[in-house]
């Protein structure tokens, strides 16, 4: 069986028990939802172009932990990571296939908050929409590589989904800050994304799904 | 039970020429303090050993480095000529693991686990396999149900059925009648006697010394994480093995 085929398995297993526990998806939208409803309440319903995008993905920063909280939840209980760990195939390919499953789950809350988020703050996206995916499907990519890791770690403390936010946050800052400047030139200022910024948003990408790759073997444990 | 564990003894005999497990000088520390001590042990194709001991002994540090969840501070650990440590997938593929947990996923149903695991484990027409396997430990009329739905006794079956899916050459088992009845327990030892007529290796972490001694072939007393007793079961007592277990 080769490593794609293994990866492929690992994810349908994940939607599979996703379609049938129905835990994670209804939970955090509801979650990322309200984040929106309570910031825009509290930013008073018509934020600028950086309050929306700022919302936004503090929404997806929240909702995307709870993600990764879960979804290696389901390995941890009745310790099925250990069986993944003893089968025949590379530590590697659990992290891949876990990474892929969370971008999933990540991407379908996105497509229902976005909306969302757009109709709440009345948020023009229409001059840019499929850049806005761009930038932030990139730095969703570099998000869920870093989050997929420190689930890993986390999920063997007892502090697991407040560990994993402290461990997360000041290391995706990046992603946020990077990702957010280019919104806000692209809506506010009409500049084209490009350049520096999706220079750094590819290579946190590059780095941290490599590193990830390569250590997400020593990071397990049964 | 007797007639089904004298018919395995032939095959047994048969299998024992090569060494399914070698520890050589094996010591692991955990937190720094020493659960296993320079332990050397080989287990040959073909046998049934059940690990003794007290709690903390190291008996299940001992199958943890085996099946390469944990690694050895010092030593080395073989299987099958092997080395575990970065073991390849054809070695991993040789031996079934039976845990204190069911290692299952708890919301899909007893085929789609089984199923799971065995394409995990690149088994041919997995299908078949899996109903094979889930007949073999009499769940297969449950097979469409949740495992969150199972009972203990039937978990545990299940699990074991995970562990059995590709045909492994040696399965490990760590304490697998914990919580059982005596019916589920009875029927346990049933299964563990066929595998073992079989010719498949059986390496178990046991609490019952008279239940070990009656299904087993060899028994290891651990002991402060060394190796007290390495001994064949043919004509030991319980009470005898029992003062050994507690360092009497």
């Amino acid at each position: 069986m080769t490593a794609v085929s293994q990866i492929l398995l690992l994810i349908s297993k994940d939607v599979r028990i996703e379609a049938r526990s129905r835990q994670t998806l209804g939970l955090v939208t509801v979650l990322a939802v309200l984040i929106i409803v309570v910031l825009g309440l509290g930013l008073g319903g018509r934020p600028a172009a950086f309050d929306a995008t700022a919302v936004l993905w503090v929404a997806y920063l929240f909702s995307g932990v709870l993600c990764f909280e879960k979804t290696m939840s389901v390995e941890r209980h009745d310790g099925a990571l250990a069986a993944l760990m003893i089968a025949p195939m590379d530590r590697g390919v659990i992290y891949a296939a876990k990474l892929i499953s969370n971008l999933l789950l990540m991407f379908a809350i996105a497509a229902i908050v976005t909306p969302a988020g757009v109709l709440f703050f009345q948020f023009d996206l229409s001059a840019a929409p499929l850049q806005f995916a761009a930038v932030m499907a990139a730095a969703m990519i570099g998000f869920a590589a870093v989050g997929t890791l420190f689930s890993a770690v986390a999920s063997s403390t007892r502090l697991q989904g407040g560990l994993l936010a402290m461990m997360i946050f000041p290391i995706t800052l990046p992603l946020v800050i990077t990702s957010t400047q280019m919104l806000i030139h692209l809506f506010r200022d009409h500049e084209p994304i490009g350049g520096l910024g999706l220079g750094i948003l590819l290579a946190f990408d590059a780095i941290f799904l490599t590193v990830s790759w390569l250590v997400f073997e020593w990071v397990l444990e049964p | 039970m007797n007639a089904v564990l004298e018919q395995a003894r032939p095959a047994t005999r048969e299998a024992a020429a090569a060494v399914a497990v070698r520890f050589t000088n094996v010591t692991k520390r955990l937190d720094e303090r020493p659960v296993l001590r320079d332990i050397s042990l080989e287990i040959s194709s073909g046998e049934f050993v059940v690990l003794l001991g007290a709690n903390g002994a190291g008996k299940s540090t001992l199958l943890k480095i085996l099946v390469g969840l944990l690694p050895p501070c010092e030593g080395s650990v073989e299987l099958y000529g092997r080395p575990m440590r970065n073991a390849e997938a054809a070695t991993r593929r040789r031996f079934g693991f039976i845990g204190h947990q069911s290692m299952l996923y708890r919301d899909l149903s007893a085929r789609e686990n089984i199923l799971f695991f065995a394409r995990l484990h690149g088994v041919k027409d997995a299908a078949a396999r899996t109903d094979e396997v889930l007949r073999t430990v009499g769940l297969f009329d449950r097979a469409n149900d949740a495992a969150k739905t199972f009972s203990r006794g039937m978990t545990q079956r299940l699990s074991i059925a995970r562990a059995l899916v590709h045909n492994p050459d040696l399965i490990l088992a760590d304490e697998p009648f914990a919580g059982l009845d005596a019916r589920s327990t009875e029927g346990l030892e049933r299964l563990f006697a066929r595998l073992h007529g079989d010719g498949r290796t059986i390496v178990m972490v046991n609490h019952d010394v008279a239940q070990s001694l009656r299904i087993a072939r060899r028994v290891i007393v651990l002991s402060g994480g060394r190796i007290e007793t390495d001994r064949p079961t043919l004509g030991l007592r319980a009470d005898q093995v029992l003062a050994e277990v507690n360092g009497l």
